[in-house]
């Protein structure tokens, strides 16, 4: 069961992990614009790039090892897994709740709500609060 | 043994330190439930950066700030509080919850420190500091007791 919910996991994370992959090693290119802001679209300012850099790193620096070690921990059943799990998570949810309130105003009417309450912010939530329920029941030791 | 696991008083070192790794976020969920009441004089007193009221970018910036005050005051404090209380307490739920505090103490500062380094050097330098260094050392002192909490 837990293979299943990792395969899902990693899957859906693939999108994410790509984009910040791209942003972070080639932050001033269209193909990193087009994954993040929309095809053909361009940073507003100097700030907006800065905040989607800054997201990449970190991304790249804590939410990543976070998923891939607990991944390992989760394919072998290891309490660890699932706490690392959660952790990534928590951030995955926390930063998209700074994101509703920062970016929605501009992300939202250019992408339409479909895309918007998918992959571009609705999956972080999603996969956020999924992988923290399921670590959670887990760590209590009831079956899911 | 190792130095973390050595008891000082009521708790292991490791935990005394995840417990003033939290304390120290406490005081940043303090300054952001202090900026969300009065934003001007958070700006005055040094908790915030920008006003709403400058240019362009001052007010895109204050509004992001603005949205990281919310996202703390509705998911990191309370899962602080209740990592807090966990680990006061010696149960398990404590140490998953304070893990996953403390993951968001290392990885903000570290998202601020990659936006802000040219403009706000001084501020990036306190968050690291105060927040994610400490984080981080409490996610390894937690981590090494983690058996600590499995009799509980």
């Amino acid at each position: 069961m837990g293979t299943r919910y990792l395969r899902s996991a990693l899957y859906l994370s693939a999108h994410a992990i790509y984009a910040q992959l791209q942003m972070a090693l080639r932050p001033h290119s269209q193909r990193s614009k087009n994954i993040l802001i929309g095809k053909g679209e361009d940073w507003r300012d100097k700030t907006h790039f800065r905040t989607a850099n800054g997201l990449a790193w970190a991304d790249l620096m804590i939410w990543l090892p976070l998923l891939a070690v607990g991944s390992i921990g989760v394919l072998q059943s290891q309490i660890w897994g699932y706490v690392l799990w959660a952790a990534s998570g928590v951030v995955s949810v926390y930063i998209s709740i700074v994101l509703w309130f920062s970016e929605r105003e501009y992300v939202y009417p250019s992408c339409g709500p479909l895309a918007y309450y998918t992959y571009f912010w609705g999956f972080f939530v999603y996969w956020g609060i999924a992988v923290v329920a399921y670590a959670l029941l887990r760590l209590a030791d009831i079956p899911f | 043994m190792n130095i973390l696991n050595k008891s000082i008083g009521r708790f292991p070192l490791g935990i005394w330190i995840a417990i003033i790794a939290l304390l120290s976020l406490f005081l940043a969920w303090f300054m952001q439930a202090y900026s969300l009441l009065n934003w001007d004089i958070a700006v005055d007193i040094g908790f915030q950066n920008e006003r709403f009221t400058g240019d362009a970018v001052e007010r895109t910036w204050a509004h992001e700030s603005w949205g990281v005050a919310v996202a703390d005051m509705l998911w990191a404090m309370p899962l602080g509080i209740v990592a807090l209380i966990g680990l006061l307490r010696k149960r398990s739920y404590g140490f998953a919850a304070g893990l996953m505090e403390l993951s968001i103490g290392v990885y903000f500062p570290l998202v601020f420190a990659f936006q802000r380094w040219m403009s706000n050097p001084e501020t990036v330098t306190i968050a690291i500091f105060l927040w994610t260094i400490p984080s981080l050392l409490g996610i390894i002192g937690l981590w090494a007791n983690r058996e600590y909490f499995e009799k509980y």
